[in-house]
């Protein structure tokens, strides 16, 4: 047992699904069997399109789901799956173990309290740090993201933007945790304040062995920052691999398109402009979800669903990696093998 | 900076306010057509000499902007005439009403204002479960009963337990220690004040309920729970701090259900305030004392407005600093 | 928050869609349909009034404060006047002059708000200092003077209810109506050349009618409320039967020292169900349109956890 919690990565997302209660009794299934590991230091980032669940992901790592949500799969910390303990069983890992940047940190923090006073409150209910300690610790978190440590007595409203999703940062460090999800840390900030941002989360993974699960639908943030990248469709992962692998031999057509709507890496055009829509989640979906958008799509597309499995040596993988035929279940030592779920994909390795 | 222009504004905006309210008062009574005033045969104790002390009193003879000012000269001097019913000073009348009042009113008040909180705080953070459609729809019906109603309906169901009018047992000779009065007023006190309190809870609990809920629909609280905090931490340090902006808001602006809950229940309970003094003003056509207690009334709820404006200022850090 | 691209490029149908669709939403809930059917029932009741009422509310039909019988359902009051016959009759001209008064006040406010939204400038500077003037005047006071100087009659009751009511309907109606403005096809339509009536009745009046049939009806709740309290201080026409001066002559005629609640909760009772029915339907409907009402980051119960056994993935 111990030697399997000592293996064991650093999280370990396997089987993951997540549906919704909509009103009328209906059902939207947010998130497909999504898998994932992180291990310390590693960066990873989960792009795709607006709705396609990236956010939902994120969120159900932290067991942060609604009332109205049911959830299926396996999160487990350092080989413990938190999944059975419902909303107790993760509160004791939150901020301890996984903390997060949220999307549009805009709102994140609490408008009547001041920004050190909400950086300090996690610290002293898990205890990590408690008055004159926590003030300090405050301080030195402050001046980690770059703002002065004087600013601890301000309030959220008299913070720029950029400031703000800096102390958000600040504020996820503060029980100093092992895993870091970031939902779109730099959506709506300018050019310049993006790259800071971005340079940031890079250092503080290096410095602190900080494991970051990078969200975002901008692909040129990823290619920044991240050694891996998943690609997210309609609540499944189409495409797992290492940035610059999937950058010269993407397999799957609708990465292909995304690589091809981010002209320049650096830029911050949206993914938006792939021809076509999503499918209506609350539907189930048969077959491949990408069919009625692909351009690839032929036969077995209409009925098989496509599974997550790995590219040929050949076609993708620098030499000396596994074979085709084995199987995805067996524990790999490289995290980073390049996975795709697409019919078009296997049978063009076939020929 | 921005502190200092809120607190500006919002005292600009209550000495307008009385203004205008002194200005409806004026033009309500003067100018109006069928206007009090001129109509002195509707005023059935009307004798000729009174006749003639109105026309000096209200200065009928001269233009309507002279009259005006000189209306305004006389309030600066806190003068607002002498009622037509007692012949006493309006200001001593109102002035002794208003101390009957205000005890009344601000215990059923408080009470309210308790038992909203509490409720509506309770209904929110169960959102869904028994405990909230009970306290909903028990708010929703305390709502919806006419205060006549519920005072009526405590008169009926007390009777001969509780004393059901006035502020005190005229016949209670003897034993006139203060102790004795003090048992005695609120003995008195408990049925009004009980009838105020239920008429007024139920507009709380839902104000409160429904702020709460926007409240733990905001962000930050998603951001609270993914720090680890507990519920009744998250409940305690983050909901009902920022519910309380709103709460205050919406309860300054209820003030003028307060009124009403106020006037009604002391024409039921005979309790000798400013309600019942507005009330025997309209029978008997005092209209002196029907103005003066308009301006007193408003003038106290547009200060009582003015103290939410302060709260809002105290607990908003985004207009304090 | 992200997703920039639905909010601005949205088709004016959809748009128009999805607020209906709140009402639609709305039908569906219990809570606004119990209302709207105890609504209903009332208005029902008051327009065949005169068929419905057993006995006639002029003549007496049974002793002096006699207790609820078998031919007097809900007894008699201080004249032997069949009580549910004078809950019936009253209801009447009560929902009228609650329906009149509220229509008054929806003039008033519709137009203050519409025009301080769509307009805004200095037309809506004006218009809301006026607002925010009435809005602190406590209402029921001002009603008083003005009902007392112009003498009690229903129609003054109608006026006075009517001229105070439209506040908060201003209010909530120009902060819509601003954010409408600002949408896409208003601003086409514009540099199209269409008229300011023309956009408010085809473009600005749809999204905003939601809103206002709910604040009519909440409306409609605070005009019966307050007819009653007028009829009650001897403010109305003491001639008229109405649910207010009902109670307002039970008081008076020693209802309460004579133990005789059936005089008084009949009426009473009718006052609160309308309002109650009000209250339901109209705040469903404000509730379905207020997002912020839609998610709840803390709530008692815990999300749940499926499992997956014996089902493929392909399966779910
Ligand atoms: N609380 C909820 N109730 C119902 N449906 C939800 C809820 N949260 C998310 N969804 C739905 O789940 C799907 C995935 O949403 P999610 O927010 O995870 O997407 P995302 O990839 O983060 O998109 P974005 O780029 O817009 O942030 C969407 O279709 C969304 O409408
Ligand atoms: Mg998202």
């Amino acid at each position: 047992m111990t030697a399997d919690l000592a293996t064991a990565p650093l999280l370990e997302v396997a089987g993951l699904h997540v549906w919704f209660e909509l009103p009328g009794g209906r059902e939207l299934h947010a998130v497909q069997d999504v898998a994932l590991t992180l291990e310390a230091g590693q960066r990873v980032g989960l792009v795709g399109e607006s709705g396609s669940g990236k956010t939902t992901t994120a969120l159900t790592i932290m067991g942060l789901l609604p009332s109205s949500a049911a959830a299926a799969g396996r999160v487990a910390v350092r080989g413990e799956d938190l999944m059975p303990g419902l909303e107790n069983g993760f509160r004791s890992h939150r901020w301890t173990d996984i903390a997060m940047v949220f999307q549009g940190a805009m709102n994140a923090f609490n408008p009547v309290r001041t920004v050190g006073w909400q950086i300090a409150e996690p610290m002293i209910a898990h205890g990590t740090a408690t008055g004159s300690a926590a003030k300090a610790r405050v301080a030195e978190l402050l001046e980690l993201v770059g703002i002065p440590a004087a600013a601890a007595t301000r309030y959220p409203h008299e913070f720029s933007g950029g400031m703000r999703q800096r102390a958000a940062i600040a504020m996820a460090l503060a029980c100093e945790p092992k895993i870091l999800l970031a939902d779109e840390p730099t959506t709506a900030l300018d050019v310049m304040v993006q790259a800071q941002i971005l340079d940031l989360l890079t250092r503080l993974c290096g410095d602190l062995g900080l494991a970051l699960l990078l969200v975002t639908h901008d692909l040129g943030v990823v290619a920044q920052t991240c050694d891996d990248v998943a690609v997210m469709y309609a609540g499944e992962i189409v495409e797992r691999g290492r940035i610059d692998a999937l950058f010269h031999d993407a397999e799957h057509p609708y990465t292909r398109a995304l690589f091809a709507a981010t002209p320049d890496l650096y830029g911050d055009e949206p993914v938006a402009s792939i021809p076509g829509s999503p499918p209506d989640l609350a539907r189930p979906v048969v077959g491949c979800a990408y069919r009625p958008r692909c351009p690839l799509a032929f036969a077995p597309c209409v009925d098989v669903r496509p599974v997550l499995a790995p590219v040929s040596a050949t076609t993708a993988t620098p030499p000396g990696t596994q074979p085709l035929t084995e199987p995805l279940t067996e524990p790999s030592t490289e995290p980073a093998r390049h996975l795709v779920a697409c019919h078009a994909a296997s049978s063009a390795r076939a020929t | 900076m921005r502190g200092s222009d809120y607190l500006v504004k919002r005292s600009a905006f209550a000495v307008i306010t009385v203004f205008v309210a002194i200005t409806i008062n004026f033009f309500l009574f003067r100018v109006l057509p069928g206007d009090a005033v001129s109509n002195l045969a509707r005023i059935p104790t009307a004798t000729p000499e009174l006749r003639h002390a109105l026309r000096v009193q209200f200065g009928l003879d001269k233009s309507a902007w002279e009259q005006y000012w000189l209306y305004l000269g006389q309030l600066l001097h806190g003068n607002l005439g002498i009622s037509f019913a007692n012949q006493q000073p309006v200001r001593d009348n109102l002035v002794t009403a208003l101390g009957n009042t205000v005890p009344m009113v601000a215990i059923g008040t408080v009470v309210a204002i308790v038992i909203g909180i509490l409720t509506g705080v309770l209904s929110a953070v169960r959102r869904h479960t028994v405990a909230d459609h009970v306290s909903t729809n028990l708010a929703i019906a305390f709502y919806a009963f006419p205060t006549q109603f519920l005072g009526m309906m405590l008169l009926i169901l007390f009777a001969g337990l509780l004393p059901s009018a006035g502020m005190s047992d005229p016949f209670a000779l003897g034993d006139v220690s203060f102790g004795s009065h003090l048992a005695d007023l609120a003995k008195h006190m408990v049925l009004p004040a009980a009838t105020l309190a239920l008429t007024l809870y139920g507009e709380n609990t839902l104000i409160v309920r429904s702020a709460m809920l926007e409240t733990l629909g905001e962000d930050h609280v998603l951001t609270a729970r993914a720090k680890g905090l507990s519920r009744r931490a998250i409940i305690r340090k983050h909901a009902l701090r920022n519910a309380m902006l709103p709460t205050v808001t919406m309860i300054g602006l209820s003030l003028g259900s307060i009124v009403s809950g106020a006037i009604l229940i002391e024409v039921i309970f005979s309790w000798p305030g400013i309600g019942s003094a507005l009330y025997q003003a309209v029978l008997q056509r005092d209209y002196p004392m029907l103005q003066g207690g308009f301006l007193v009334i408003t003038v106290t709820v547009i200060l009582l407005n003015f103290v939410a404006d302060l709260a809002y200022f105290r607990l908003d850090p985004r207009i304090t600093s | 928050m992200s997703t920039s691209v639905s909010q601005v490029d949205v088709p004016e149908v959809e748009v128009q869609e999805g607020l209906w669709a709140a009402i639609r939403e709305v039908l569906h809930e219990r809570t606004a349909m119990v209302g709207l059917v105890i609504l209903a029932a009332f208005v029902l009741m008051a327009v065949f009034a005169p068929l419905l009422s057993p006995y006639d509310v002029h003549v007496a039909s049974c002793g002096v404060f006699d207790p609820p019988s078998a031919k007097h359902w809900l007894g008699c009051d201080d004249g032997g006047i069949d009580m549910l016959s004078l809950v019936i009759t009253g209801g009447r001209i009560s929902m009228i002059v609650g329906f009149a008064a509220t229509l008054v006040a929806m003039t008033i406010g519709g137009g203050v708000g519409l025009a301080s939204g769509y307009f805004g400038g200095w037309v809506d500077v004006v218009l809301m200092r006026i607002t925010d003037y009435f809005l602190v005047i406590p209402d029921l006071v001002l009603m008083i003077v003005i009902s007392a100087v112009w003498g009690p009659s229903l129609s003054h009751v109608v006026i006075v209810i009517g001229i105070l009511l439209w506040t908060s309907t201003a209010r909530v109606l120009r902060a819509q109506v601003k954010s409408v403005r600002e949408r896409v096809y208003v601003k086409r339509a514009q540099s199209l050349g269409a008229s300011h009536l023309r956009i408010i009745v085809r473009h600005v009046l749809p999204q905003v009618g939601p809103l206002l049939i709910a604040n009519t009806v909440l409306t409609i709740a605070v005009a019966v409320f307050d007819e009653t309290a007028l009829a009650f201080l001897g403010l109305s026409d003491p001639t008229a039967t109405t649910w207010g001066t009902v109670m307002e002559h039970a008081f008076d005629r020693t209802a309460v020292s004579a133990g005789a609640w059936w005089a008084i909760v009949p009426a009473g009772v009718s006052v609160a169900l309308v309002i109650m029915g009000c209250y339901l339907f109209g705040q469903s409907i404000e509730d379905a349109l207020n997002p912020r009402l839609k998610v709840a980051h803390l709530s008692p119960r815990s999300w749940r956890l499926r499992t997956l056994v014996g089902r493929g993935p392909d399966a779910l």
